[in-house]
């Protein structure tokens, strides 16, 4: 907001400023030449201040936009050298140079700037995406194809399913960094000073809400959910609503499926835990995966985050004890979970879209010695995540990684069964999004709000066009 | 004339004096006189009024202007983000009247703006009376009162976040420790619109207490000793001398507010470090609503048709207002 204009409330009336002696001669207050020069400069400032220019230079270098480095001296060190030295590597071995540039996670996933940038047609030659993010970008044909680029071995080496939401027709738009399965971490501390044995780790809904509640003091909350809206909260709560053997879309891609029980279900666990005061309304830090904020500073017992949380705990409090459990499900539920990760993709429209895929590919999808060792320093060094590579897994596996308890957990006991994360478009988004802060928050009738989502789903599935959806 | 024509050709560096015609420049032979004509003193002033705004003016029309136009143009069309646009005519402003999160943001718009304009207006002006008078530490209180305005918005969400964070945050460790009901201010719908009401009065009040102090500066001592001779008692002065004094500076107050409370500047910030619209839409305000489908589901053209009926909207409110006041013109 600009500082406003202070008026005078003088009671005399009016400032009026003195007049001119009559005949008073005085100097012109501005030459005519003066004048111009000033009127240039005052239309010129602009553009130079503000440096508008071509993005498009031809000599420029490859902008690949990412929220992790080059970010030195933050917490972040170990992903920003990893993503310094990848850009270090590839511009010494080709003249096609890659820079990059480090959008902070708030602004990168909540901000306006990527979707600005693709408003002015200067969109970043290299960016993240998440799957949640794909269609989006993917039907505003953005998107490089990567698939002539990528080998049928480099193909094969990805995990089953790891490039389905990142696959249109059979072609590969993204290529995903790691996999990021979800699962609950709870405090050892807390969980025995509750009478908890390890025994009593929750299989169930209800033994899910039954812990929690034990767990639950007048200053630290048994459980904690995504409260805050956006595609983090849908996220975290998906599993639950598959667990309960439902879907927002059906298999078709082309009539909602939110109008079911299971929906229902789900909606109703999410706002059970805050109807019973054993989930807050609000997390700390920067949400509901941010275990150093919310699980590790005693805020809650319970959490869900991906293996990323194993390395945070350990390198923030080494000695904070933590288990693992997967998502419970409901009776007759059956396990499943949602997996995360990021994906490098190739704006089309970039400066040099051939170089910027492969960039991609040799950074990701190649089977090159090196390139199976830089996935696997990203997703066991820089990260704890895990890989999204056969080869990868083995690389990490002979050099130990899962012989880890909370890694060999995750790799053995939680991925197996996840689902990666939807791509639904936008107006499918919402409306879930919508029922589960309505259900959730406002304690709206799960019911009903399943059905009204439903519908506004069935209205926006009717009108759409573009990649399937799932 | 020729003496003005004269000094204005000659460098300013030479000295030369208007009054006397004693410039040194070599181009004023008849020749050239007689092809330029001196501008009267009028039009230079005219002419350096006109360079003194044009910055600004530039400015309005650059940032201001031309977004706005080519806003209302975009909202005739459908536009993903990506390069194609499609002519829609009013199918956007006709989604309008069927989105009912639009209603609801509205309807939360004018919940703050009717909460926060009353609020801030009474705690500044209640401030700057209280902060008058010249006392010792006067400039530190003043300055105390004054400082949230200097920090950050974002850095005053996330304060206050903390602050008022459920279970463990300070200010509900206050509540419980007195035996008060700690409720979730940010994370139930019920609380977490006037939690940002109040935290915007708090960032806003001292800015605003320096302009109403400014106001009670501009009025005459003399005013209130003559009331007080009259036998008026504190309540009395202010009802017969300050408050009819200070019209235009409330005015100017009540205008600025609505605008801020309205238009969202200021609030959008806050909102968005702290409750990102939520919790269920509880503090969506519409320029909140307004960024999240341009900028969070692409929908740039509804986007901007939702802003150009904001914007009638907030030229409507501007115009009772001026109506109500007659121009702005109170002490007519």
């Amino acid at each position: 907001m600009s500082p406003p204009q202070v008026p005078r409330s003088s009671p005399y009336g009016p400032y009026a400023a003195p007049s001119p002696r009559r005949g008073h001669r005085s100097r012109p207050l501005l030459s005519r030449r003066s004048a111009l020069k000033s009127a240039a400069l005052t239309v010129g400032l602009p553009s130079a201040l503000t440096g508008c220019g071509s993005a498009r230079a031809g000599s420029a270098p490859m902008s690949f936009w990412n929220p992790w480095g080059p970010a030195k001296g933050s917490d972040m060190a170990p992903q920003s050298d990893w993503f310094t030295s990848l850009a270090r590597a590839w511009n010494a071995r080709t003249g096609k140079d890659v820079a990059l540039t480090y959008i902070a996670g708030e602004t990168y996933t909540n901000g306006s700037k990527l979707q600005t940038a693709f408003l002015a047609d200067s969109g970043p030659d290299l960016f993240v995406l998440s799957p949640g993010d794909f269609l989006r970008y993917a039907n505003g044909g953005v998107l490089e194809d990567l698939t002539p680029y990528l080998s049928d071995e480099a193909r094969r080496d990805f995990v089953d399913g790891a490039l389905d939401t990142r696959t249109v027709n059979g072609r590969v738009y993204g290529l995903p960094m790691s996999l990021q399965p979800h699962a609950f971490y709870y405090s050892k501390r807390a969980w025995e000073r509750a009478g908890l044995a390890e025994g009593d780790v929750p299989r169930t809904w209800d033994q899910f809400l039954s812990v929690a509640e034990k767990l639950t003091t007048r200053r630290r909350s048994g459980l904690l959910l995504e409260t805050t809206p956006g595609y983090l909260q849908n996220f975290c709560w998906y599993p639950f609503m598959w667990a309960a053997g439902a879907d927002a879309v059906d298999r078709t891609g082309r009539h909602s499926g939110f109008d079911a029980d299971g929906v229902v279900n789900a909606l109703r666990f999410w706002q059970e835990t805050v109807r019973r005061g054993v989930a807050p309304r609000r997390a700390l830090g920067s949400g509901s995966t941010d275990i150093v904020a919310n699980l590790l500073a005693g805020y809650c017992a319970i959490q869900h985050c991906g293996p990323y949380g194993v390395g945070q705990l350990r390198k923030a409090a080494p000695h904070f004890d933590f288990g693992v459990f997967r998502q419970p499900v409901p009776h007759g539920g059956r396990y499943t979970t949602v997996v995360g990760g990021w994906a490098f993709v190739v704006n089309r429209h970039g400066r040099d879209p051939e170089a910027a895929a492969r960039f991609a590919v040799w950074a990701l999808g190649s089977m090159e010695e090196e390139c199976v060792r830089r996935v696997a320093r990203w997703c066991a060094e820089a990260s704890t995540d895990l890989p999204p590579r056969k080869s990868v897994q083995q690389h990490v596996a002979a050099q130990g990684y899962f012989d880890d308890e909370a890694m060999r957990y995750f790799q053995r006991e939680v991925l197996p069964g996840g689902r990666g994360e939807p791509r639904y478009p936008p107006n499918v988004y919402q409306p879930v999004s919508d029922a589960i802060q309505a259900c959730q928050l406002s304690g709206a009738d799960p019911a009903e709000r399943a059905r009204r989502a439903s519908g506004l789903i069935e209205d926006a599935l009717a009108t759409y066009r573009g990649a399937r959806i799932f | 004339m020729a003496t003005v024509h004269t000094s204005h050709r000659t460098s300013p560096g030479t000295g030369a004096d208007p009054g006397t015609g004693t410039g040194t420049g070599t181009a004023n032979g008849p020749a050239a006189r007689g092809s330029r004509r001196p501008l009267t003193r009028s039009a230079r002033e005219a002419v350096a009024g006109w360079l003194f705004v044009a910055p600004s003016t530039l400015g309005m029309l650059v940032f201001l202007v031309v977004p706005m136009a080519a806003s209302v143009v975009v909202s005739f069309f459908r536009v993903s983000g990506f390069g194609d646009q499609r002519f829609v005519g009013l199918e956007n402003y006709r989604r309008l009247l069927h989105d009912p999160v639009f209603g609801s943001s509205l309807a939360t718009t004018g919940l703050f703006t009717v909460l926060f304009v009353p609020l801030l207006f009474t705690a500044s002006l209640g401030l700057a009376l209280l902060l008058q008078k010249r006392r010792p530490l006067i400039g530190l209180w003043r300055s105390l009162v004054f400082a949230p305005h200097v920090v950050s918005l974002v850095v005053v969400g996330l304060v206050w976040q903390f602050l008022l964070t459920d279970h463990v945050g300070v200010v509900n460790r206050v509540l419980d420790g007195l035996g008060l009901p700690a409720p979730s201010w940010l994370g139930n719908p019920a609380f977490a619109l006037p939690a940002v009401v109040l935290i915007s009065v708090w960032f806003f009040m001292g800015y605003y207490m320096v302009i109403f102090l400014n106001g009670l500066n501009d009025i005459p001592a003399s005013y209130y000793e003559a009331a007080r001779i009259d036998g008026a008692g504190r309540w009395r002065s202010f009802r017969h001398v300050t408050w009819p004094l200070l019209r235009p500076t409330s005015l100017f107050v009540l205008v600025m507010t609505t605008l801020t409370a309205i238009g969202a500047a200021g609030v959008f910030d806050l909102i968005y470090v702290m409750t990102k619209g939520g919790p269920d839409y509880g503090t969506q305000v519409v320029m909140f609503y307004i960024y999240q489908r341009a900028f969070q589901l692409n929908d740039f053209g509804y986007s901007s048709a939702m802003a150009a009926v904001v914007s009638a909207l907030l030229l409507l409110v501007m115009f009772v207002m001026l109506r109500l006041t007659r121009g702005g013109k109170v002490d007519a």
